[in-house]
């Protein structure tokens, strides 16, 4: 099976976040695979292990390549960076316009990818990509069984108070959540071969793409504005004695609090 | 001349892959881990299969053969876990192999080495006894020599894996009187010495690094075979020992230096949700110089211990440096460990807070490459040129 895997680098939980300017944030240089991401590499390695084939990472992304490193390291086979100085300052749509423009020729059988990024937690990207390729996606699965002789798939996804179970012809776009699988601990090996590996790098004028069509000028979101998070309010003391204090918190609660 | 601190972008993926790694399989065990006072074989056999055990080791033998910087990366990285389960792991990827890896035949390479890399057989070594351990040249274990081999007398403490360590690479003298000129390592094999009179005397109960087990080691007329004498020289032990001494300061203060931005990073935290007299804790004065003075220590021991990496990397004489490193390292981990705790306040002198672990963790330090005053009595004879 040919198998691309989309990946993202995105800020660390842990790293400090702050609103630089009205458009621009000041985030700490810690880094991380999404998640869903690395669910969705470990998705496309099983398969690879049972029907053979090819696992390719795939990003979009002018400095960061820990992503793709990433997947190498679990054992993907191919890296590759969308690169070009145009592209800054993509929306979700001019990621997917670019990364499909990448796809569009290629010979796979599945794209996967995280169900959202960690940062931004749009979960556009992936089907995004699917509706510019005009192949079927499902969102957010939680099980895949690929039959690769009939060229299909049987996806589970999470639904209102259970599951739905859906088959869907290949080649087909899913977007992994979590519960699909727990995602492998690289082996040492694969960290060093991830650690020497050639990032095929990818510009604009290869994908056939004007910069009129991407990045700012292509994006049909603008950020007109980052707020930070409101100060949390000061600790309010309650100086009732028992049973008035537990009266006054109820009240507090559904008044002010509003969450009872 | 060029002059550049930055890690490259594969060495930040390394460590970025190893914090992960940490992470997710000792992180959320390092408690039940140091309560136990067990060796944690679970975890031992999931992070063997994943090759770190191998990381300085040659190819052919499963190894990696990575380079100084990398490894010290990794030790780092895996401190800032389980300073007792590093203990552990760091005893078999760097002190407990390396004399085999450099002299063992391909033979005990194949026996030892690859197992050993693998993490099936557990490996150790032993240097101090009840009267020798920074001071070497009392080494009281002896190697007589008879036909076809050794035999060995004595006793060894304080042995990392020592309860549990499948081979161990023993120093021994051939001569009491000789001193440091008389001493040698020699390969004992726990399945052929226990014939003879190998046992496993005493474990300790430590302060901290407790998940890593230590104990005695009794040696009573164990027969070593002369392959197994792991040199090229009779009485060279020490110049061999001094030839892994700079890795062993390095890697030591690559353990302070994560133990105490763990514990101080513990405190950063507390002390900006901590509110007393009305402000979080962090607020004040004699609060923040704790922070500003650690800050300056850990950058600056940070700095010397991976420029020191970097020496031993390019092969530039460094012994005094490893020593500096290795001193200020764990002062300054003392320092960040001790200030921690005043931070926690009462809350420190609880199991519930992580930060009492990083307190005991860090105390173990002090005496891996020669305890501080060892260490500084030398440097200062060097640099008043006595």
């Amino acid at each position: 099976m040919e198998i691309y895997v989309l990946v993202k680098q995105v800020p660390d939980p842990e790293a400090m976040v702050k609103v630089k300017s009205d458009t621009e944030l000041e985030i700490e240089n810690k880094y991380f695979t999404s998640y869903f991401d690395e669910i969705a590499i470990e998705a496309g390695l099983k398969l690879k292990e049972k029907f053979g084939g090819k696992v390719t990472v795939l990003t979009l992304d002018n400095r960061k390549v820990d992503a793709l490193r990433r997947g190498i390291s679990m054992g993907a086979d191919e890296a590759i960076q969308i690169t070009d100085p145009s592209l800054e300052s993509s929306d979700q749509f001019t990621i997917a316009k670019t990364l499909s423009a990448y796809l569009q020729d290629k010979p796979f059988d599945l794209i996967l990818a995280g169900r959202q990024a960690m940062d931004d937690d749009a979960g556009i990207v992936g089907p995004a990509v699917a509706e510019y390729l005009g192949i079927p996606h499902v969102h957010s699965i939680v099980g895949l069984d690929v039959n690769d002789s009939k060229k299909e798939a049987k996806v589970v996804r999470e639904v209102e108070n259970g599951k739905e179970n859906l088959t869907c012809p290949l080649p087909a776009l899913f977007t992994c959540q979590k519960g699909l699988n727990t995602p492998r601990i690289p082996l040492v090996m694969n960290v060093m071969k991830a650690m020497k590996v050639q990032i095929k790098k990818v510009d604009l004028s290869s994908l056939g793409l004007n910069p009129g069509d991407v990045g700012s000028l292509g994006a049909k979101v603008k950020v007109q504005k980052y707020l930070p998070p409101a100060k949390r309010p000061p600790v309010k003391m309650i100086k009732e004695d028992f049973p008035d204090n537990v009266k006054m918190l109820v009240k507090l609660l559904r008044e002010e609090a509003k969450v009872i | 001349m060029s002059l550049d601190f930055s890690f490259t972008e594969e060495q930040e993926f390394f460590r970025q892959t190893v914090r992960d790694t940490v992470n997710r399989l000792i992180i959320p065990r390092v408690k039940e881990l140091d309560e136990k006072e067990e060796f944690p074989w679970d975890v031992w056999k999931e992070f063997a299969s994943l090759g770190y055990l191998g990381l300085r080791h040659q190819e052919k033998y499963g190894g990696m053969e990575t380079d100084t910087i990398t490894q010290m990366i990794f030790y780092e990285e895996l401190a800032r876990g389980s300073c007792g389960f590093a203990m552990s792991a760091i005893m078999q990827i760097l002190m407990g192999t390396y004399f085999i890896a450099r002299f063992g035949n391909e033979e005990i390479k194949q026996r030892i080495l690859v197992p050993a890399i693998k993490g099936e057989k557990i490996g150790t070594i032993c240097f101090t006894e009840d009267q020798s351990g920074s001071d070497l040249g009392g080494t009281r274990t002896l190697a007589t020599k008879v036909d076809g081999g050794w035999r060995i007398n004595g006793r060894k403490q304080w042995v990392t894996n020592g309860p549990i360590a499948e081979f161990a690479t023993v120093m021994a003298t051939v001569d009491t009187k000789l001193g440091l000129k008389g001493l040698n390592f020699y390969l004992i094999e726990k399945k052929t010495a226990q014939r003879d009179g190998f046992a496993v005397g005493q474990r300790l109960h430590k302060l901290g690094s407790r998940c890593s087990v230590t104990g005695e080691l009794v040696l009573d007329n164990v027969f070593v075979p002369d392959e197994n004498f792991l040199g090229e020289e009779v009485g060279k032990g020490v110049q061999y020992a001094g030839d892994i001494l700079n890795e062993v300061r390095v890697m030591t203060g690559m353990n302070a230096l994560a133990i105490a931005k763990e514990a101080m990073e513990d405190a950063r935290q507390y002390a900006n949700n901590r509110v007393a007299f009305g402000n979080p804790i962090s607020k004040y004065q004699l609060i923040r110089e704790k922070f500003a003075k650690f800050w300056a220590w850990y950058e600056a021991s940070r700095t010397l211990l991976y420029r020191c990496a970097w020496m031993i990397q390019s092969k530039i004489p460094c012994t005094n440096e490893c020593m500096l490193a290795k001193y200020h390292s764990t002062e300054m981990c003392m320092y960040a460990v001790e200030e921690a705790m005043r931070i926690y306040g009462g809350n420190a002198f609880c199991s519930e807070y992580p930060v009492q672990r990083f307190w005991r963790d860090a105390k173990f330090l002090l005496y891996g490459g020669g305890t501080h005053e060892v260490l500084c009595d030398y440097l200062g004879r060097i640099y008043c040129k006595d």
